[in-house]
Parts: C-alpha cells; sequence; structure tokens
C-alpha cells in the first residue's frame, strides 16, 4: 500500500515538474508575449491569411487529383494516387510557408525591447537573458505550432486513402518543425544586432539563402571529382532541410525506403537552434547591459566631429542625399563592408568554376546570373523605399516636418529621389554583368538598353508603392511587409493560383495566365538576357504568350509594360501625396 | 492673433475637443492647463494644422487654419510634447535644415541659426550630434528650431517637462525674452506653478471643453472664493480678533494655532495668527492694519492670502479624462 502512494506521489511529482517545465524554462516573458500576442490584430490577419490559403490550396490540389469520367472502381484505385498528391501539396506548403512565418515573427522579439528600452529594465529583475530568448521563441513558436497543427486532422484523413506511410507524414512534419525553429532562432538572433525588424528579416533571408543554396552549390562544384552525388546528398541531407525534404517526397513516389536518415537531420537543426540561441542568451545579456549603462549612447557623444555640411537645394532632398549607403555607425559599416567583399568574393568563384566548367559562354548561365542580379535589385528596390516616412513617424520628426511650409509634392519627390538613389547600387551587379560580357560579344548590347527600360519602371513602380504604404502605415516593418506582401502577390502568388485554378478549371490553356506573366519583371529579365546572351547573336524574345519574338515586337511590349507600371506607379504617388498629411502620428 | 471657435475634433467616438471657444491677443502669453487626455494636444496640432477639425474653426493672425495652411506654418512656430531629432544631424545642420525647409535664403540662413543658437546658449553646441544632446540641451534646440522663422505665435506643448530645475528658470527666462520680443504664446504644462509665474492668462480644459479662460484674478469669482488675509499679532491674539469681528466688511475671523514670536526677541511672547475672511466682493488690508493699530494691538504681519493655479485647477477641474 504504502509503496502504491509512493508511487502515486512520485508520478504526481513527475507530472507537475513536466507541466512547469515550459513556465519555469521560460519565465514571466512567455506569459506576457502570449498576452500581447492575443491582443495583436496582425496575428489574427495572419493566421486568417493562412488558412485561406491553406483552404484553397487543398481545394484545388483535391479537385485537381479527382478522376471524375471513369468507373468507380477505377477511381477507387486512384484514391491512392490522390492521396499523395494532396498530403504532398500540404507537406510542401507548410514546409515553405511555416518558416517563413517564424522568420517574421521573430524578427521583433529582441529588437522591440531594445528600441522601447525595457530590455535594461528586465535586466534589473530576477528575469535571466536565457529564459528571455527562450519565453520569446516559445510563445511565438508555439503560434507557428497551432497553425501546423491545423492540417493535421486533413493529413489523418487522407492517409485513409493509402499511399502514404506514417513515416513519410511524420518525417515531413518533423523536418518541418526543425526547420521552424532553426529559422526562428536566426531571425532572434539578427533581432539583437538591428533595430527594424525588416533589416532582421533580410539577413535571416540571406543567411537561409547562404546556408541552404549556396553551400550546396559550392560543393556540388568543388567536389563534383571526388565525391559522389550520392555521398554528396548524404552529407548535406544532415543540416539542409530542402534536401531532406526532396529525397523523402522521391521515396514516396518511387516507393523505396528513404536514402537520408530524416532523424538525424532534426537532431542536427536542433543542436544548431540550441547553439544560436546560447550565442543570443550571451548577447542579449550584452545588449541589455550596455542599454542599462548607456554605453552606447555615450560612445555616439564621443564621436570625433566632422565638418559641417551647409544645407543647399531643397532641404528634404539634401537630407536624403546626405543618408549613407552604408551604416554610420563603424561596426556596422565594418560589418557591412567585409559581408559585402565576401559576397563579392563568393560571387568571383562562382564565376572562376564556371569558367572552368567551361559554362561562361552558355545563354542558361547568362540567365541564371542575370534574374539573380535582377532579384537582388529587386529585393533592395521593394524594401528601401518603403522605410522613406515610417522612419520619420517612429522618430517623430514628421510632424515637425509637416509643420514646414515645404510642400507635400515637394517631400515626396524629394523622397523618391532618395529613395531611388539608395536602392542604385543594388542594381549595379545587373549591368556590370551585362556590360563585362558585352564586351567579347557574349551579350548583345540592346540588352543594356532593354534593361534599363525594365529596371526604371520597376523602381518606379515599387518606389511608388513603398511610399503609398509608407505614408498609409505608421511602422517601418508592416509597411515594408505591405510592399513586400503587393511584389509577392502580383508576380508570384498571384500567377501561380490563377494557373492553378485555370488548370483545375479549364484544364486547357487560355492564354490569360501567359499573357499576365509576360508582364512580370523577372519574366522580363530571363527573355531579355535569354536573347542578348544567344550564340551567335541576338536571338529571338521567347515570350510565355509566344509571338513577339523579333526586337521591335519585343520592345514595343516592353514598352508597353512600362507604360502599363508607371501608369499604376502614378497612381500610387498620387495617393500618396493625397495622404501625406493623414494620421501624421 | 488666436481665435477658435466652435472647434470640434472626434476621433470615432471619441470627442477628443468639444465645441472649444478661445480668444489669445497679440503679445500674450497664454497657459493651456488641463488633465491628461483633456484635449489640450489636440488643440495645438489642430492650431498648427497637422489635424483637421471636424467641426469648427480656427484662425491665426486672420487666417483659417484648416484653409490657409502654409500661411499658417509660415507664422507659427510649434514644438511638440515630444521632440523628434533626425540623430545623424549636427545642431547647426539641424536649424539649418528647418531654415531651409522654411524658405529662408541660402545667404541668409547662417546668421540667423546663429541668431537663435546664441539667443538659445546653444553656440557651444552647434556642432554636437542632435541625439547626443541631453534632455535639456535637445528642448532648447526645439525652442531654437520653433524661431527660425522669426514666427509670430509660438505653440509649445509641454516645453518644460522633463527638465531640472536650472533648466526650467532658463526655459522660463527664455520665454520672457521671447514675450519681451512680441510673440505671442500658447503653452500647456503640468508644472503649473511654471504657468503661473510667466502666464498673462490661462485657460482650464477638461473633457474637451474650455472650464475657465482668463487671468488669475479672474478665477476667485469664477470660483467664488473670498479673499482672505493672514494677520499675524503679537500676544494672545483675542483682542485682535474683538476688534476685527465687528467690521461690516468681514465675514469671519479665526484663530491659527498660536506661534512663537518669529523675530526671536525676549519679553515679546509667543504670537498668533488670525485668518480674516471677507465678505465677497470686500477686500480692505488697509482698514485691518488701521484697526488693529489704534486698538492697541502689537501688529507683527498681515499677508493676503495667494490663489495657487494647483488649487484653481483642482476646484475647477474633477480629473475626467478620456
Amino acid at each position: 500500500m504504502k509503496n502504491m502512494m509512493d508511487l502515486e506521489t512520485t508520478s504526481l511529482r513527475w507530472r507537475w515538474w513536466a507541466a512547469s517545465l515550459l513556465p519555469r524554462l521560460a519565465g514571466p516573458i512567455f506569459d506576457k508575449e502570449m498576452r500581447v500576442s492575443s491582443r495583436r490584430r496582425r496575428n489574427y490577419v495572419l493566421r486568417f491569411l493562412y488558412i485561406g490559403l491553406f483552404t484553397f490550396l487543398a481545394s484545388v490540389v483535391w479537385l485537381d487529383s479527382l478522376v471524375r469520367s471513369t468507373s468507380s472502381v477505377y477511381q477507387a484505385s486512384r484514391m491512392a494516387a490522390a492521396g499523395q498528391t494532396i498530403v504532398t501539396a500540404i507537406l510542401w506548403f507548410q514546409f515553405l510557408t511555416a518558416p517563413a512565418i517564424a522568420a517574421v515573427m521573430l524578427s521583433t522579439s529582441i529588437s522591440d525591447e531594445i528600441y522601447k528600452r525595457t530590455l535594461g529594465v528586465l535586466m534589473t529583475t530576477p528575469i535571466g537573458s536565457f529564459q528571455i530568448v527562450i519565453g520569446k521563441l516559445m510563445s511565438r513558436l508555439l503560434q507557428i505550432v497551432l497553425l501546423l497543427a491545423i492540417s493535421l486532422p486533413l493529413l489523418a484523413v487522407v492517409r485513409v486513402f493509402g499511399g502514404v506511410p506514417w513515416s513519410f507524414l511524420l518525417c515531413g512534419l518533423c523536418v518541418t518543425l526543425t526547420t521552424v525553429i532553426f529559422v526562428g532562432s536566426l531571425s532572434l538572433f539578427f533581432s539583437i544586432f538591428t533595430r527594424q525588424a525588416y533589416a532582421a528579416i533580410i539577413e535571416t533571408v540571406l543567411a537561409m539563402g547562404f546556408l541552404f543554396g549556396g553551400i550546396p552549390v559550392l560543393l556540388a562544384f568543388l567536389t563534383d571529382k571526388v565525391v559522389s552525388p550520392p555521398t554528396l546528398m548524404r552529407w548535406l541531407s544532415y543540416f539542409n532541410p530542402f534536401v531532406v525534404m526532396g529525397a523523402a517526397m522521391e521515396a514516396l513516389y518511387m516507393a523505396r525506403p528513404a536514402v537520408v536518415a530524416w532523424p538525424l537531420h532534426c537532431a542536427v537543426m536542433l543542436g544548431l537552434s540550441a547553439l544560436l540561441l546560447l550565442l543570443a542568451t550571451i548577447l542579449v545579456r550584452r545588449a541589455a547591459l550596455r542599454q542599462a549603462g548607456g554605453i552606447v549612447d555615450a560612445n555616439r557623444g564621443t564621436n570625433p566631429p566632422s565638418t559641417i555640411r551647409r544645407v543647399q537645394g531643397p532641404p528634404v532632398l539634401w537630407k536624403e542625399r546626405r543618408a549613407p549607403l552604408f551604416g554610420r555607425r563603424k561596426l556596422r559599416r565594418v560589418a557591412e563592408i567585409v559581408s559585402g567583399v565576401v559576397i563579392l568574393g563568393l560571387l568571383l568563384l562562382t564565376y572562376g568554376l564556371c569558367y572552368r566548367a567551361n559554362l561562361l559562354r552558355d545563354t542558361e548561365t547568362h540567365v541564371m546570373y542575370g534574374v539573380v542580379f535582377f532579384s537582388v535589385g529587386v529585393l533592395f528596390t521593394v524594401i528601401l523605399p518603403a522605410t522613406c516616412i515610417t522612419t520619420e513617424k517612429e522618430s517623430q520628426t514628421w510632424p515637425l516636418l509637416l509643420t514646414t511650409t515645404v510642400s507635400n509634392w515637394e517631400i515626396l519627390w524629394s523622397k523618391f529621389a532618395g529613395a531611388a538613389r539608395r536602392c542604385l547600387p543594388a542594381w549595379v551587379l545587373l549591368f556590370a554583368h551585362t556590360l563585362v560580357f558585352m564586351g567579347p560579344g557574349t551579350i548583345h548590347p540592346i540588352a543594356v538598353v532593354h534593361l534599363a527600360l525594365l529596371v526604371a519602371w520597376v523602381v518606379f513602380f515599387l518606389t511608388s508603392t513603398g511610399l503609398y504604404f509608407s505614408t498609409r502605415l505608421r511602422h517601418t516593418t508592416t509597411a515594408v511587409i505591405a510592399n513586400v506582401g503587393l511584389a509577392a502577390g502580383l508576380w508570384a502568388v498571384f500567377p501561380l493560383f490563377l494557373a492553378i485554378f485555370l488548370g483545375v478549371m479549364t484544364k486547357t490553356s487560355t492564354g490569360v495566365i501567359e499573357t499576365y506573366m509576360d508582364l512580370n519583371p523577372f519574366v522580363h529579365a530571363g527573355v531579355i538576357v535569354n536573347a542578348a546572351a544567344h550564340r551567335g547573336g541576338l536571338g529571338t524574345y521567347d515570350w510565355l504568350q509566344r509571338g513577339m519574338g523579333s526586337l521591335s515586337d519585343a520592345t514595343c511590349w516592353m514598352a508597353l509594360t512600362f507604360a502599363v507600371y508607371v501608369s499604376v506607379g502614378l497612381v500610387f504617388l498620387t495617393r500618396a501625396a493625397a495622404r501625406l498629411r493623414n494620421n501624421p502620428f | 492673433m488666436i481665435e477658435i471657435k466652435k472647434l470640434t475634433k472626434t476621433f470615432g467616438s471619441l470627442v477628443a475637443v468639444d465645441h472649444l471657444d478661445l480668444f489669445i491677443g497679440a503679445g500674450d502669453i497664454f497657459g493651456f492647463i488641463g488633465p491628461n487626455g483633456a484635449g489640450k494636444t489636440t488643440t495645438m496640432r489642430i492650431l498648427v494644422t497637422l489635424l483637421e477639425p471636424t467641426y469648427g474653426a480656427a484662425f491665426i493672425d486672420g487666417l483659417d487654419v484648416g484653409k490657409k495652411g502654409k500661411e499658417v506654418r509660415r507664422r507659427v512656430g510649434y514644438m511638440p510634447d515630444f521632440m523628434g531629432v533626425y540623430d545623424d544631424l549636427k545642431v547647426f545642420e539641424y536649424l539649418e535644415f528647418f531654415a531651409a525647409a522654411f524658405g529662408i535664403e541660402y545667404a541668409k540662413r547662417k546668421a540667423i541659426v546663429d541668431g537663435v543658437l546664441e539667443l538659445t546658449d546653444l553656440v557651444s553646441k552647434q556642432d554636437a550630434l542632435v541625439d547626443s544632446l541631453s534632455r535639456g540641451m535637445q528642448q532648447r534646440l526645439g525652442l531654437a528650431r520653433v524661431l527660425i522663422h522669426d514666427p509670430k505665435v509660438l505653440i509649445l506643448d509641454e516645453p518644460a517637462s522633463g527638465l531640472d530645475p536650472r533648466a526650467r528658470i532658463e526655459m522660463r527666462e527664455l520665454l520672457r525674452e521671447l514675450k519681451r520680443m512680441g510673440k505671442t504664446i500658447m503653452i500647456s504644462s503640468h508644472i503649473l506653478s511654471e504657468l503661473e509665474e510667466i502666464c498673462d492668462r490661462i485657460g482650464i480644459i477638461e473633457h474637451g471643453k474650455l472650464v475657465f479662460s482668463g487671468t488669475l484674478e479672474e478665477i476667485r469669482p469664477r470660483l467664488g472664493l473670498q479673499s482672505k488675509v493672514r494677520v499675524k499679532v503679537l500676544g494672545e491674539g483675542i483682542r485682535a480678533m474683538e476688534l476685527l469681528s465687528v467690521l461690516p466688511q468681514i465675514q469671519s475671523v479665526e484663530v491659527m494655532a498660536s506661534q512663537p514670536s518669529s523675530s526671536g526677541l525676549s519679553g515679546e511672547g509667543p504670537g498668533s495668527t488670525l485668518l480674516v475672511t471677507f465678505k465677497e466682493g470686500q477686500m480692505a488690508d488697509g482698514l485691518i492694519a488701521r484697526t488693529l493699530v489704534n486698538g492697541g494691538v502689537d501688529l507683527l504681519s498681515l499677508q493676503p492670502e495667494q490663489l495657487k493655479l494647483d488649487d484653481a485647477f483642482l476646484q475647477l477641474t474633477k480629473g475626467i479624462v478620456h
């Protein structure tokens, strides 16, 4: 009897300990974060969008997978294949969206505390830096886990159709979850160093691009003579979730066991996350102590004085021109220059590898470089203009500017010119590549004209929309997300869903999606470089809608696209001017 | 100089300013007082064209702020309750930037900036980065910025908040100097004693409505307060009380606690303090002195009771906030 009671007490104790583990690990920060997140409208919007997209995708894939016009026996026999398609689509959807949400949600985790000067205050309480880091991470991850959990009933039901083993489901969910934890930790880590959330998001995206894209490509090039592809895949699978997901998918469709051990991958990802969190814990403490001691401000005050620069020309334009292209603080400037040098070095390495493999005369190589450099330009252009006015609102200088006699249009054009100027260096890579390869005749000179036309309207359009969101919204991060969302929606999400929808509904090509895609700037960049880098002179312009292959027709289409986007941009700019004085606080 | 007629501002269902009527004459320093959320800042923001009124109108120098925004901005200098700073500008550059923003010609700017730097005693800081300045210095810089285009009207939203006593005194002196220069100043503050010393007139606002506007002297009858005089006499004070109680102008005489003589001279004995309350509309300090001296009472001091702005504020407002 006594043994029984002892056992019961031990069991109760164990349960109490387990139940209180998370609160003890995360402390009051976890509790506070959960309360705050329940009051934030953006979290509900995010959930609504996620569930909306999820439902749309599941419905479309379901409709597409159904076999309608045959016998019921045949239909039943095809259900396993349908189940596979649906499960695959859902798992990939989760795998791609959940880490993106994690990067966004964790991007403000520490920077918010630093910006609002609450981090130093937290350090005067018994809450440790470990609890701050874990509390922030857990509270936000919990919401993403809830989003992932939404799909579980559907996945369980679809599994009844057969064709999808439990191990595959488990692999997909675990890999997604560990990727979410890793990306979240990365975003949290970067949020210690930047005041603006969008900067943390960009750094996370670039880091992921380098880790999961750059390293595999480099390894593949560097080890192609030494290591066999399966061995390389096995190596990569330890820390690259895309490889694991790809391998698992291949194993599912080929009905063979997976070549990579996903539990080991999950363990490695969790270990890397733990390492990042440990570093974050140390750095958060330093940042808090620095804030509490006012060391940052003290350093700032003792900077050696430079000369006073007189204001010349329109004042707002002068101020925008004066803004540095690189960070003003010495440490940040050094970090940015070092990063730039590293990226440039890697870039030159890729050129060297391409040269060694004799790929520099291939059209595809130049299309790849063109589209990548174009994407870099778009990335900067979509972000920087959206920060122009919101940063002034956040630092409370906006009302001061509005109480001067500077006109709305002067403010707007000055901001426009300033934003465009700051974006220009991002386009250097594209034009440098084109000009360098124009010399030996690999790329036709007309590409410069066409790319200039393309870049002009892209910069005009994105700067206009960015300024509009910047006048409309209060916070920089929201404005940046809105502008990125508009570009992504217009040029990626909408055409993708339109293609899926039209494909399901009509089963034949109507030409609508092709015409729409030919208005897409990334398609323009690809088509321009593809034609200009054609072996043996200028090739035809391969638009998706076919036709317009000649130089004159293609130029006309580009001019028409230019006119459409510039007109829409002007509408946004006019609306921004009209709204400039609305809600200045 | 500033005229507000039936000014109303709503934010959704919240009425921030409710049919406000106000007049501030040229060259006045007008203190705008009210509890947090009373509508002071909203009124000021409307006056400087940052917000549009929902109803009613406001005029500065005869110009409608809702219709002649640019002309109004040329005449007004606004200092918000929290001054934003461009963290990558130096003091001189910051001021010159705003000088240029107000359309001051390049050739004239340096002299103007030097002038306001001198007036606000910031010459030694002209090469410092704006965000490295202390709170007091930043407030001074804010005032310098406000003066850069030589506006007729200054609208200052809590300019002394967060300042130490020395900085507050300096700010007060600066405002007096600006008054001497002929500026019309509308100033809001929670430090009521600050306003008491520099304002010609005050306005008390609560729940978006003006509950009082006028001079401090005009508040007394508005509150139904009678004049009081504190009288200190040598000895017990019974005789003094008898002499004063019979006067027709006096409503009551109370003996306050007896205190030892302040002079400390031996043989004087303890003194007594009497609080004499006059009937409404009556005030005659001379009569008290004459009556007591003629009656053989040793009068030590006679001090009229001052109505403090804090007291008036507490009595006029109920502490209602939105």
